[in-house]
């Protein structure tokens, strides 16, 4: 088996892939071998892909009758000690919510891709958007934390589609790949290196799967038939596994540690890149597809003699807040360009010192540098 | 050298392998290149264009608003992305499919009858490879060995049969332009 998983991976060099081939191809990389999934443009390419390699890599691909069965599907194979993923778009991932809660309650490593595309519901299904921001933060009922990396091209398709996995495995929790249509459907240079960090969950036989005191948030986590004891439930559970639905000190120290185990590590997760910022006076921040926009709108700002700078987010979630609000402190105004009607720009708003400006677009088109700068302008003037 | 690039026609004309085609040549040169398809939900009749972009430096945007080259397959395709094109700009057109002279006189237009040239030919599907091979002679943008290149690696393997009848649409509208 060994021979067959060496193998089967893409060997290092230059390829030009699609955004979704390249997520699917890093999946494998990465470790995955369970895929469940239901097709849905424009992620469809990534079920496409894995069905067509998997073969090759002893992978097992299932397409289910629907999205819930599709995420119920991974999280039961994650339970078996795979690396399990599947993809989606908006109306699919709202059915799969109920499910991506009990991932969270059980702490299941998966991961999940949304390739976003105009909504709401069944909306434009071949166009790009950036509406699933908060579904993804706080679609599921109750409190908890997830993370949700934003890929701006073909490369990250491929770099945070490995780092998704990772996460996964470290944190115990469904990390989410939030994508847009552009960037999935997006063809460009992928290079491809041999040397990858990857991150297995960590075992401890016969502690705890559930936490317990002193442990660092994140218990190891055993898979069925490893000879461990093993409940696992959506209800409220002590640290091994079994149902205290009507234990108060249970419940609270359950959903603290679910936040917390994220929270507290936030530095370690998130992750954010700077262009020019050093001395400017307009910040903008974005990400995805529109943080290609705006890196070309702060050079052509830039060549106008305006003093503008970006913040790209690679990690929306955990939020970035620590690096935004030092950036609001250094910046005359912040700028946040966005394919939906305000949704990051709101978090921004709530941790900058400085005025935050939105610049919204959501006709189901890719917002254009032209766009950022136009819209900046106008705002600077009145 | 920087070169952005948007082809246009309906679904079903082969737009989109065009544009693939031609951003795997740039990179087989060893340029930055970015390919971005933009498709309605129907796989023929519906519009369908690509941006391409080959750049000696990184892309920040794949997306452009004013392209300084366009192909053009179809009259619909004229009509939309005709007026974004930038002044100087060039536009090569498929006179086949687009029958009236275009009003700009800011541009660089060239006419090729890709539809007869590719009857001629045998196979009307070969019409977006003419209209590439046209505009690759014509620019000078990549060599058109390197689009030889390229059709080969992207054709799978069922389909290389298909790869002297493309190779001939390419040669064909290469000659058509000079």
């Amino acid at each position: 088996m060994s021979n067959i998983l060496s193998t089967s991976i893409l060997s290092s060099g230059s390829y030009l892939l699609q955004g979704n081939e390249a997520c699917a191809e890093s999946a494998i990389r990465a470790g995955c071998r369970f895929y469940a999934g239901y097709p849905i443009s424009p992620s469809s390419e990534i079920m496409e892909s894995i069905a067509n390699r998997f073969p090759e890599c002893n992978g097992t691909f299932i397409q289910m009758e629907d999205e819930i069965a599709s995420i119920s599907a991974v999280i039961g194979a994650s339970w078996t000690g795979a690396k399990a993923m599947t993809a989606t778009s908006g109306p699919g991932l709202s059915l799969m919510l109920e499910n991506i809660g009990y991932a969270i309650m059980t702490e299941t490593p998966c991961v999940i891709v949304d390739v976003q595309r105009a909504g709401p519901s069944t909306g434009q299904a071949t166009r790009p958007a950036q509406g699933d921001v908060m579904q993804v933060r706080w679609g599921a009922s109750g409190d908890y934390q997830i993370i949700a990396l934003s890929p701006w091209s073909v490369q990250e398709m491929y770099d945070l589609t490995i780092e998704a996995f990772n996460l996964s495995e470290q944190f115990r929790v469904p990390v989410f790949l939030l994508c847009d249509e552009a960037v999935g459907h997006l063809r460009e240079r992928c290079i491809i290196k041999d040397d990858v960090e990857i991150i297995n969950r960590k075992k401890a036989k016969g502690n705890p799967p559930f936490g317990q005191d002193g442990d660092d948030l994140v218990p190891p986590m055993p898979s069925f038939g490893e000879g461990e004891k093993l409940l696992v439930t959506g209800s409220t559970h002590n640290e091994y596994g079994f149902r205290k639905t009507a234990d108060s000190a249970v419940q609270e120290r359950l959903v603290k540690r679910l936040s917390n185990k994220i929270l507290l590590n936030q530095d370690k997760i998130t992750d954010t890149e700077e262009y020019f910022l050093e001395d400017a006076e307009i910040g903008i921040i974005s990400y995805g597809i529109s943080a290609r926009a705006s890196l070309k709108a702060v050079k052509v700002l830039r060549e106008k003699g305006v003093k503008a700078g970006l913040l790209r987010l690679k990690t929306l979630w955990p939020f970035p807040e620590k690096v935004i609000g030092e950036l609001s402190s250094k910046v005359k105004k912040i700028v946040v360009p966005e394919m939906n009607l305000g949704q990051i720009v709101r978090e921004v708003e709530r941790v900058s010192d400085c005025e935050v400006i939105r610049l919204s677009k959501v006709n189901g088109e890719v917002i254009t540098p032209t766009n950022i700068v136009e819209g900046l302008q106008t705002n600077i003037r009145s | 050298m920087y070169q952005d690039i948007i082809i246009a026609g309906f679904g079903g004309q082969g737009v989109l392998l065009a544009g693939r085609i031609l951003a795997y040549a740039g990179m087989i040169e060893g340029r930055h290149v970015t390919m971005f398809p933009s498709y309605g939900i129907e796989m023929r009749g519906g519009t369908s264009n690509c941006t391409v972009i080959i750049s000696s430096d990184e892309i920040a945007s794949p997306v452009i608003k004013n392209p300084s080259s366009i192909i053009v397959l179809n009259k619909a395709s004229m009509d939309k992305f005709g007026p974004a094109l930038k002044s100087h700009g060039m536009a090569i057109i498929n006179s086949s499919l687009v029958k009236e002279p275009y009003k700009r006189n800011d541009i660089d237009m060239l006419y090729v009858s890709a539809n007869e040239i590719a009857e001629e030919l045998g196979d009307s599907k070969v019409v977006n490879m003419v209209m590439l091979g046209a505009f690759v002679n014509k620019t000078g943008i990549v060599r058109i060995e390197s689009i030889f290149n390229a059709l080969t690696e992207i054709l799978p393997a069922k389909r290389q049969n298909l790869l002297k009848i493309n190779q001939e649409a390419l040669k064909r509208g290469a000659a058509a332009v000079k």
